[in-house]
Order: structure tokens, then sequence, then C-alpha cells
């Protein structure tokens, strides 16, 4: 490969010394003689001849350039000869070979050839000229292996903590895993083996048909092993793996109240997030007084509450695994998150196919606020005593769910006892539904301006292109009345009422 | 004491999943599509493998109960890119900012 460059090289320049002769010899006549050089004799014999003077004081400038021609152009710069034509031909020649290699080289001349740098992929090796394409293709495949690995890694942990509860919720409910789409809740084998996937890094499995509530849904929110910039986040933000039980009460099961027990670093985001939590809970405690640890804090509606559910047995559960609870959230009037869904809208509602317009439309019609009965328990799991995660995941879940059947019970079976606490709740309700109503009042009036406004400017729009000017006339008419009437009742009001 | 009680099953809705607000995969299909137009239209190469690995993304975080085709089409738009790109100029790639 270089030698096929040199010898390219060496041929470019035995062409370009052709063209230049070919050009000298053309333009011989107008070359201008030095007499001088030509009159002088002297011993030497390195000199160049008259016809080519001129080329050659032209070429004695660029031949300083030259390694090999200085000493010969410096003897013919200093020292005044005499030329003979005949015998230095040659000499001449060789020295144009060598002044054209020098023009070659040399940037001043405009150079009739260049020589194009050959791109690297088709020279030599072509493929190490793609070094950036074979990152990039690592890079996907390094990407694909991890998200095969990640996804490998969840769904086992899945399966194990789906096996250790298999056995207590067979035992609790009479329907375990469905995913509303089959006619028959008897649920095949397929369902039964695995919890329902609903992407790679969520699972989730419901249960119902038990006394005192109606459904259980568990959620495996699991970090997003499968993709790795959030694996990397998880790591930096030290995010856990979760299990969510969201247990959905009957209109009697449960006593109205609001209740929340949350660690620290998520207590203060539900109080601020959650609406029922925002508009029930006043402040936060910490859990101290309640012989818990300052890690966790208290959101209560009634005071009453919290001595009735954190007992000796959540108190111990607590103690024997301390980081194990998220959260425990009981209410009555859980609505979400704020900004998700509104007060208004219904689960039900949502899934009609009919326009927005119509969505809100029917929103507003409803006069009551859709609220659920809730208990929500969150669960980290983490691995204890130095143990992976996939042996204190099997290890623990089976307990975990051993105290959500207990909450669910006790939470069931509680009623208020002080008339206090029942006129607090009762009062409370009504202060929230009243706030409510006024919005979709309000709403509602909004709406209905909305729609007059629409109808003038149709009403306008239509006149205005009838071309018409004494139904124009009318129309101004019209409005003017309509604005003095408006402005004149208050007027008219007061002077009654004066009187 | 058996706590079961058959006449009180309730059927699964979807509705009843908390929502995530992850719009992650949303965000990479736009983002793979865009860069693949990039690549089409202005002949950029890296815009292209930029586009695979956005469709990359979007895939491993997307859920389940998302269609599979938009997933799909943002794929093959992007290896389309690649394609088309290098077709019409074979030469290695160059990033701009490492030059």
């Amino acid at each position: 490969m270089r030698s096929s460059t040199i010898l390219i090289y060496f041929l470019l320049c035995y062409v370009c010394s052709i063209v230049k002769t070919i050009k000298d010899e053309d333009f011989s006549e107008f070359d201008d003689f030095d007499q001088d050089e030509f009159v002088i004799e002297t011993p030497s014999s390195t000199s160049a001849p008259p016809p080519s003077s001129s080329s050659k004081t032209q070429s004695n400038k660029l031949e300083s350039t030259n390694d090999e021609n200085i000493p010969q152009s410096k003897l013919t710069e200093t020292q005044d000869d005499e030329v003979s034509i005949d015998d230095d031909d040659d000499a001449m020649f060789d020295e144009e070979e060598f002044e054209t290699s020098d023009l070659f080289s040399s940037s001043t001349s405009s150079p009739d050839f260049k020589i194009t740098e050959v791109p690297a992929n088709l020279t030599g090796n072509r493929w190490e000229a793609y070094y950036c394409e074979a990152i990039m293709m690592i890079a996907l495949l390094g990407y694909l292996i991890h998200f095969l690995i990640g996804r490998t890694k969840n769904s086992q942990l899945a399966t194990i903590i789906y096996n250790s509860q298999r056995d207590l919720l067979e035992r609790n409910f009479a329907l375990v895993g469905d995913n509303g789409q089959t006619r028959n809740t008897q649920s095949s084998d397929e369902q039964i083996n695995t919890m329902h996937k609903e992407s790679e890094n969520l699972y989730i499995l419901w249960c119902s048909g038990r006394i005192s509530m109606d459904s259980m849904l568990i959620e495996l929110r699991f970090i997003k092993r499968q993709c790795l910039f959030n694996s990397l986040a998880a790591l930096i933000k030290s995010i856990n793996d979760t299990i969510v039980y969201t247990i959905d009460y009957g209109k009697d099961d449960m006593d109205t109240f609001v209740f929340c027990l949350a660690r620290k670093r998520c207590a203060a985001k539900l109080h601020r997030d959650m609406n029922d939590l925002s508009q029930f809970c006043a402040e936060r405690k910490n859990a101290d007084k309640k012989g818990l640890s300052s890690n966790y804090q208290l959101l209560s509606e009634l005071g009453e509450v919290s001595s009735a559910i954190i007992d000796t047995r959540v108190a111990e559960f607590m103690d024997k695994f301390p980081d194990a609870v998220e959260y425990i959230h009981i209410s009555d009037q859980y609505t979400g998150m704020k900004g998700q869904n509104g007060d208004q809208q219904t689960p039900s509602t949502s899934s009609t196919n009919t326009g927005s317009a119509a969505q809100q439309q029917d929103a507003l019609n409803i006069s009551e606020r859709s609220v659920r009965r809730v208990l929500i328990i969150a669960f980290n799991l983490i691995s204890y005593k130095d143990r992976s995660l996939q042996v204190s995941c099997e290890n623990l879940s089976s307990d975990y769910l051993r105290f959500v059947l207990y909450l669910i019970d006790r939470v069931s079976s509680f009623r208020l006892t002080s008339k206090d606490s029942k006129m607090k709740a009762i009062k409370n309700r009504q202060r929230i539904d009243e706030q409510f109503l006024k919005n979709v009042n309000q709403q509602r009036q909004e709406q209905a301006q909305q729609r007059r406004e629409e109808q003038r400017r149709a009403e306008k729009e239509k006149i205005m292109q009838s071309d018409d000017p004494e139904l124009q006339r009318k129309w101004e008419e019209k409005e003017h009345k309509r604005e003095m009437k408006r402005r004149q009742p208050k007027m008219k009001q007061m002077k009654i009422k004066a009187m | 004491m058996d706590n079961r009680r058959p006449a009180r099953i309730h059927r699964f809705r979807p509705a009843l999943i908390t929502q995530a607000d992850d719009a992650l995969p949303d965000y990479m299909n736009l983002m793979g599509m865009i860069f693949s137009m990039c690549s089409l239209m202005l002949k950029i190469k890296w815009c292209a493998w930029v586009a695979i690995f956005a469709a990359l993304v979007g895939f491993a975080n997307s859920r389940t109960s998302d269609d599979a085709k938009q997933v799909l089409s943002s794929f093959m738009l992007s290896i389309s890119a690649v394609v088309v790109t290098y077709m019409q100029n074979p030469a290695p790639m160059t990033i701009p900012f490492m030059q």
C-alpha cells in the first residue's frame, strides 16, 4: 500500500516535469536574458545555459527549498559562469527535474495536480476505519444483554414471591388471579402459575372473594432492571423494590376515618400529593409517642384512630422488620393523587368512548364524589442479614401477607367509639362535600356561559355573512337591549330594598 | 375458619392499577422518529444510530398493554434510516464534536 502511493507520487512528479519542460520550450522566446550571466567566464563548469536563464532565475528561488540542489543553485547564483548549452543539457534537465519537484512541493505556484487524500475506508484494512460504528454496535449489544438479564431477574423475583404467597392466598380468597377478560372467574392453570405481567418491572395479582372486604390488588413494583439507565439511576437514588397491597372495602366494611403511617422520606410527599390526606389530615406527627421508631410519621384525622390501629401486633412487626413498611394508608375518602384523577371523574365514566366535552358533562352531572374505601400497605423488598434479595423475598413475603391479612380484619372490625370523633368526621366530610359541590356549580356556570358566547358568535357570523344591513341593525339593537337589561336589574333591586 | 366467600367476588378492572407517571416510552418513540427523519433528510449517520438506541430504550420501558405495532414501526424506521444513510454514503461515521 505504501509502495503503491510512492509509485503514484513519482509518476505524477515525472508527468509534471514533462509538462514543465514543454511549457518552458513553448515560451522560451519571451524569456528575459541577463547578459551578465553569459559574458563572464568562470572556471567552474556548473552553470545554466542562457536560453533557460530566466527559468533558472525563477527556479533558483524555488531551489532553495530543495536540499539536494542547494549547493548547485548557490554555485549558479554566485558564480558568473560561461554557459555552454550543449554540455549541461543533462545537468540542466536533471536540475529542472528537481526544480519541478520543488515547484510541485511548494505551494506558491498553482498546482496542476492535487494528490487528494484517499478515504481511509478504501485503503488498506477497510474495516478499521469503521471504529465508530463498532462502538455503537457494542453499545447496542450491551444494552440488549442488560435488558435480557434484568428482565429475567425481575421475572424470577416475581415467581419466587408468588410461590411463597400462593398457599396463603388460596386459603383466604375464593378468586386468586384474574385479568378481567375471561368469561368465567374459574381461572385456568396458566393464570394460577404466575402473576400477570403489566410491564417488565410491574407484576400484578388480583384476589377477591373474602369476608369483610371486596378485593385486593397485589402489585410488585420492581426497579427497572431491564433498562440500563434506570438501573444506574436506581443505584444512585437508592430506590428499592416494593410490594403494594391495595385492599378495597365495601360500603359497610369500614368506619369513616383517614389515617396514614409513613416513613419520613415519603410522608411529606404523600401529605402533599394525596387528595384525602391533604384535605383531612392537618399535620404530621412523629411516631415516637406511639412506640415506633423515629423514622416514621403519623397523619391522622382523628386521634382515637392512631392508638387503635397501632396496637401491639403492629409494633412487634415494625420492630422485627425495621425498614420493611414504607407506608400504611387507610381512608374512606380515597380519590387518588392530586391532578391525576379529579374529584369529579369516576373510573366507570372514563371507560366510555364519548368526546371529552360529553365526559365533562357527565362528570358535572354527578352530585356525589366518587370515593373508595381503601387500605394501602407498601413494603420494601430489601435483603436482610447478608442474604441475597431472592432468598430474603422468599422468606419474608409470607410474613408480610400475614400482617396484611391481620390489618384487613383489624380495620374492618374497628369502629369509632367517642361521639366527638364521629361528629368531627361527619363535619369534615360535609365541609369537603360542600366545597366539591361549589366547584361543580362553578364549572357548570362557566360551561353555560361559554355555550352562550359561542351561540352569540355563531349568530353574529350568520348575520354578518347575510349582508343585509337591516338584519345587522336589528341584531345590534337586540345586543344593546340585552346589555342594558344586565346592568339595570341590580340597580332596581337596590331601590326596592331601600324602600 | 374459612374466610373465603365466593359470593363476594369482584372482577378485575384495569383502571384500578395505580397510574404510573412514566412517559419515557412515548418520549423515546418520538425521539426515535425525529432522529430517523434527521438522518434520512440531512444524511447524518450518528442520528440514525441514536434513533436505533431510542427505539430500543422505548421498547425496554414499554408496558404490555401498549400497542406492539408502534414499537415495531419505530424499530423499522430507525433500521431503514441506518441502511439508507449508509447506502447514500458508505464512508465511516464522523462524530462532529470529536473532530
